[in-house]
């Protein structure tokens, strides 16, 4: 019994992380049809920032949320404007959007990464905060409280995607943008500003991860993968299946790392290509 | 329009090409005689530029030549990890101690190498390779062949050094180590006369000095967590190895990946098998989150050691007090030697305290004494005669007598191989003379 | 311009062609062996870019399976050249990553776009998870000794497989395979209706390509004398094509030529002299292409030409 309850709670703790990874991937790729690869380079800048912060000014990482998430928030909007903006202006097709925005977001990947190199070296660094566990079950808190966090950005995000014009610009846009342009939906402000959402989720899930693991500038690739295992488990452009998947990975990961930890990587690659192969619009697709 | 025929593209493309070849010919001779835009990379030059920058000026006017006299700097090149997925190496590992030793020199006027009468400046020649083993073997082949460097010292990681290793013993040039130490260099050795190590490794002699460390003290059980790589595998195997035939019981032996997030599950599991001591033989990105964890559930076995984590003072630095009484592979200090409480005091005052490795700083910083010292009692820069030296003569370092078993520094040269934290300082505390304090067992509690 | 003069430079191109050829050829003769390790690690970026190319080109499907292949070409030689003559080696690898692409792509090249490419990003960390575990129980190893060959015969084992990749690459792009490949690529519905077996095709040329980049692996594992899975299975090898090929131009084989030498040359320029540079210029190279070279220098260069031409003649397409 002890073991099934510790995996599950792992598992959905784990999970709540990853659906915040997956559900900005989503976004970006569900509205502005970018597939933002270097997704997990920013989610390392908004963990450096964190840890920067809390090292040096000693700044609670829960309050630097705040921070990190408007920051990446903007950069996400200029780079649609400057970057994403142009390719599609040039693309012919949307097709040939999504294969060129992609390769551009790998160009980042190696900009992002080695900036941060550049400023933070290749250190890795970790630092501790509310390094306790509560209850029986032994559950730590700061795992508690980040997943605390994801519920709150998942509630406000869902108010105010179903209880907003702007909420309903972007449903809009994400089904048909051609008509939403024609009924008067600024549709480059819409996918500017969902691109700018989901950076600002890989912001705020940057601060999280670095209360719970270590922080390196190499560690974005890895979370990036995660996010695309995610979001091809939950249906590419689904932001609900983002969530659902990433609890799905979760308890996943945390069964098989129970057992057999090494198995872990090998286990989620089988899963994703499985589901490619069989489903590939994910378990929420249409 | 015929005359945009893939023909002729194809004959652009290989016009190009042999372009290349002319263009590459000429920088070669360019890259012999000026030195200085390729040498040190940044990081910290500013000390670096200094000496390095003189000897450049000089070279300049008298392009190489292997005429004796001719020439008036040693060269030592490498291609290290600059950039790509091993720079933490050449920032944190061997990369300070090499800008450092070769300063070091400098300042004192360079190499006595009798061949040519005088004292010769050591001059670097450090190219990246971009954490790329093709690039890196391209590099040694470009360091040894066009660049005509006078000695080698190894690129990162071990695989690298093999790779490295081999292009070296196939021009005969010597291949001192750098971060590269693994049971399979034992096999090396014997095929490849050329290399030579010098960090310790799990049978050289850690893990039977840890097996001893664990007898003393009491240790009756141990469960080991291992990454499933080079370095975590042969750790494991060489512990079960050496735990099998004493009265230690191995309670689990369990296989993490190097990206393994959340460790929470498998402290549990540790838990209720209840070691003595758990063993992490894994690198600070897996250790450093480990004893997170540990720390966050309240789990105190009596002994915890890890595989490189805690041999850096960044991990004391990370942990604060909760980092006392965790041990770890090494092992060095200020206290084990007047050469090293030097060293340390130099080190301290060029980069920060915090960027100290209790493990490898004082076998790399030996080792490019070792070669320094060889081609000065060669006193000539012939690879046979310092080879030669290599093979037979004792060093001065600043870890004491430095000499070679088998092309490997002997095991009692090194200053330690198990450490503990006590206090903020990483005590040596293997069995016999190195120790510098005794160990602390069981661990204290996780500060509250 | 008259017909004369134009069979006449046709001719002399195919003169130049082949007195570079032989150059190449005769290269290890002349000059010292540095050169030669160079040119042998360019011609290996040579043959990764036109193979991506060949597919990617047409069909426009970003493929990232380069390092898988290339990873299991490293793996082929590491276990058999020790006991198997080095070109039986490379052939037999050439063989295992046509019969894995094969299959690779009769499972993947239904999927579209994006997928495909996520696909085959994960195809490339799956293999390097299971070989590494495979390894870890069956041999207790993380990684393996390679048995190694001279600088001269990798570089002849470069250079001939670089002359049969672009000899390969040309002749399937005037075949029927490469006439049915580019009208998928332009309109895969249109493709299919007019007979084109869509599938075959791409399935086919897909495992064609895989056998270059499979065969580059295996000769330079013979340099490396020491491999393991973290290094058979890096994504860079991935990477590194795209870049180049988007550098230097996808729609004619020239353009990924031109790219892998030019991206080569920045490169060793790079990280000798400016070695904290690297990424960060290939990634912003990457940008800068995709944003302002939508055709890559090729193209650059072609709109270049016209120009020059001014409007003497209207302007071809591509």
């Amino acid at each position: 019994m002890g073991a099934a309850r510790d995996i599950i709670i792992a598992g959905l703790l784990l999970g709540g992380i990853y659906a915040l990874i997956a559900a900005g991937l989503s976004l970006q790729y569900g509205v502005a049809r970018v597939l933002n690869v270097s997704h997990g380079e920013f989610i390392m800048i908004g963990a450096f920032i964190t840890w920067w912060m809390f090292t040096n000014l000693a700044l609670d990482p829960l309050i630097s949320i705040v921070i990190t998430g408007p920051l990446m928030f903007v950069l996400g909007i200029l780079l649609y404007r400057f970057i994403y903006r142009k390719i599609m202006v040039d693309s012919e097709s949307i097709d040939a959007f999504e294969g060129s925005s992609m390769l551009a977001a790998f160009g980042f990947l190696y900009v992002v990464q080695n900036v941060a190199r550049w400023i933070w070296g290749s250190n890795t660094y970790a630092y501790t905060y509310m390094a306790t566990s509560v209850t029986s079950a032994r559950i730590p808190l700061n795992r508690l409280v980040a997943l605390a966090v994801v519920a709150v950005v998942a509630i406000i995000f869902y108010v105010f995607l179903s209880h907003t014009r702007m909420g309903k610009a972007i449903r809009a846009s994400a089904q048909d943008p051609t008509t939403a342009g024609l009924v008067g939906v600024n549709v480059y402000r819409v996918l500017g500003l969902c691109f700018g959402l989901g950076l600002a989720m890989a912001g705020i899930a940057g601060s999280l991860l670095s209360i719970l693991y270590s922080v390196n500038t190499s560690m974005g690739l890895g979370y990036t993968v995660i996010a695309l295992i995610v979001v091809v488990l939950g249906g590419l452009g689904s932001v609900q299946g983002a969530f659902i998947g990433g609890i799905l990975l979760g308890l996943m990961s945390s069964l098989v790392s129970y057992y057999q930890p090494s198995m872990t990587m090998v286990a989620y690659y089988v899963v994703f290509i499985l589901l490619l192969l069989i489903r590939p619009k994910g378990i929420m697709g249409k | 329009m015929m005359l945009r025929s893939r023909y002729w593209k194809l004959c652009v493309v290989f016009m190009l090409l042999a372009g290349a070849t002319v263009l590459f010919a000429a920088c070669g001779e360019d890259e012999a005689t000026t030195t200085t835009a390729a040498t040190a990379p940044d990081g910290s030059t500013d000390t670096t530029s200094g000496p390095t920058e003189t000897t450049a000026t000089e070279t300049t006017e008298t392009p190489t030549d292997t005429t004796l006299g001719g020439k008036d700097t040693v060269v030592w090149g490498a291609a290290r990890s600059i950039s790509g997925g091993q720079s933490i190496f050449e920032e944190t590992a061997m990369g300070p101690i090499y800008k450092m030793y070769v300063d070091d020199i400098n300042e004192a006027g360079g190499l006595e190498v009798a061949e040519y009468g005088k004292k010769m400046p050591i001059e670097l020649k450090i190219y990246d390779d971009q954490s790329s083993i093709d690039t890196c073997t391209r590099l040694y082949e470009k360091l040894i062949v066009e660049d005509k460097v006078d000695f080698l010292f190894g690129p990162t990681s071990t695989a690298f050094l093999y790779a490295a290793a081999e292009v070296a013993k196939s021009h005969h040039y010597i291949m001192m180590a750098a971060e590269g130490g693994a049971t399979s260099l034992h096999e090396q050795v014997k095929e490849n006369p050329y290399i030579f190590g010098d960090l310790q490794f799990a049978d050289w002699n850690q893990v039977p000095v840890l097996v001893s460390l664990m007898q003393e003290v009491g240790v009756k059980s141990v469960g080991i967590f291992y990454i499933d790589d080079l370095h975590g595998m042969e750790y494991s195997s060489v512990a079960e190895e050496e735990l099998t035939g004493t009265d230690i019981e191995i309670m689990f032996k369990t296989a993490i990946p190097g990206d393994i997030k959340d460790w929470t599950n498998q402290i549990k599991q540790a838990e209720s098998a209840n070691p003595d001591a758990i063993c992490l033989f894994a690198y600070p990105d897996q250790n450093f989150p480990a004893i997170g964890a540990m720390i966050q559930l309240d789990y105190n076995p009596k002994m915890i050691l890890t595989g490189p984590g805690a041999c850096y003072q960044a991990f004391a630095d990370s942990f604060g007090p909760a980092a006392d009484g965790v041990m770890g592979f090494g092992a060095w200090n200020a206290k084990s030697s007047p050469g090293l409480a030097e060293f340390t005091e130099r080190f301290e005052a060029r980069y920060t305290i915090g960027a100290m490795d209790w493990w490898g700083g004082a076998p790399y910083y030996s080792t490019l004494q070792a070669l320094g010292q060889a081609i000065e009692k060669a006193g000539s820069l012939d690879q046979e005669k310092v080879l030669h030296a290599l093979n037979t003569e004792h060093f001065q370092t600043i870890s004491g007598d430095w000499y070679y078993d088998t092309q490997l520094p002997a095991v009692e040269c090194y200053p330690g191989m198990v450490g503990q934290w006590q206090d903020g300082v990483f005590e040596v505390v293997d069995p016999g003379a190195k120790r510098t304090a005794e160990p602390i067992f069981p661990k204290m509690e996780w500060p509250k | 311009m008259k017909t004369n003069s134009l069979i006449s430079s046709k001719n002399a191109g195919l003169v130049l062609l082949g007195v570079i050829f032989i150059v190449l050829a005769l290269l290890p003769q002349f000059t010292h062996a540095y050169v030669i390790v160079l040119f042998s690690d360019i011609m290996k970026f040579v043959v990764l870019t036109v193979a991506w190319v060949l597919f990617a080109g047409p069909t426009r499907y970003i493929s990232l399976a380069s390092a898988a292949f290339y990873g299991v070409g490293l793996y082929t030689s590491a276990i058999l050249n020790a006991s198997l003559p080095f070109p039986l080696v490379v052939i037999l690898a050439g063989v295992f990553c046509f019969i894995v692409a094969l299959g690779v792509g009769a499972l993947t090249l239904r999927l579209k776009g994006v997928y495909f490419t996520i696909f085959t990003f994960g195809l490339v960390q799956l293999l390097f998870y299971a070989v590494a575990e495979i390894e870890r129980i069956a041999t207790g190893k993380r990684g393996r000794f390679v048995a190694t060959e001279g600088t001269e015969t990798v570089y002849y084992a470069m250079f001939i497989l670089v002359v049969v990749t672009l000899l390969v690459a040309v002749l399937i792009r005037r075949s029927r395979h490469g006439l049915a490949l580019s009208s998928i690529g332009q309109y895969e519905e249109a493709a299919s209706h007019s007979g084109v077996n869509v599938v075959r095709t791409k399935v086919l040329i897909f495992a064609v390509s895989s056998i270059f980049m499979g065969m580059a692996g295996a000769i330079v594992a013979t340099r490396r004398a020491y491999i393991d899975p973290g290094i058979a299975f890096d994504l860079n090898v991935s990477f590194m094509p795209v870049l180049m090929a988007i550098l230097g131009g996808t729609r004619h084989l020239v353009g990924p030529v031109i790219g892998a030498i030019i991206f080569a040359y920045l490169g060793e320029f790079l990280l000798t002299r400016l070695p904290d540079l690297y990424m960060l210029v290939f990634g912003a190279v990457m940008v800068i292409a995709i944003l302002f070279l939508p055709r890559g220098l090729v193209g650059l260069a072609q709109q270049l030409w016209r120009k020059y031409r001014g409007g003497a003649r209207a302007p071809a397409g591509g």
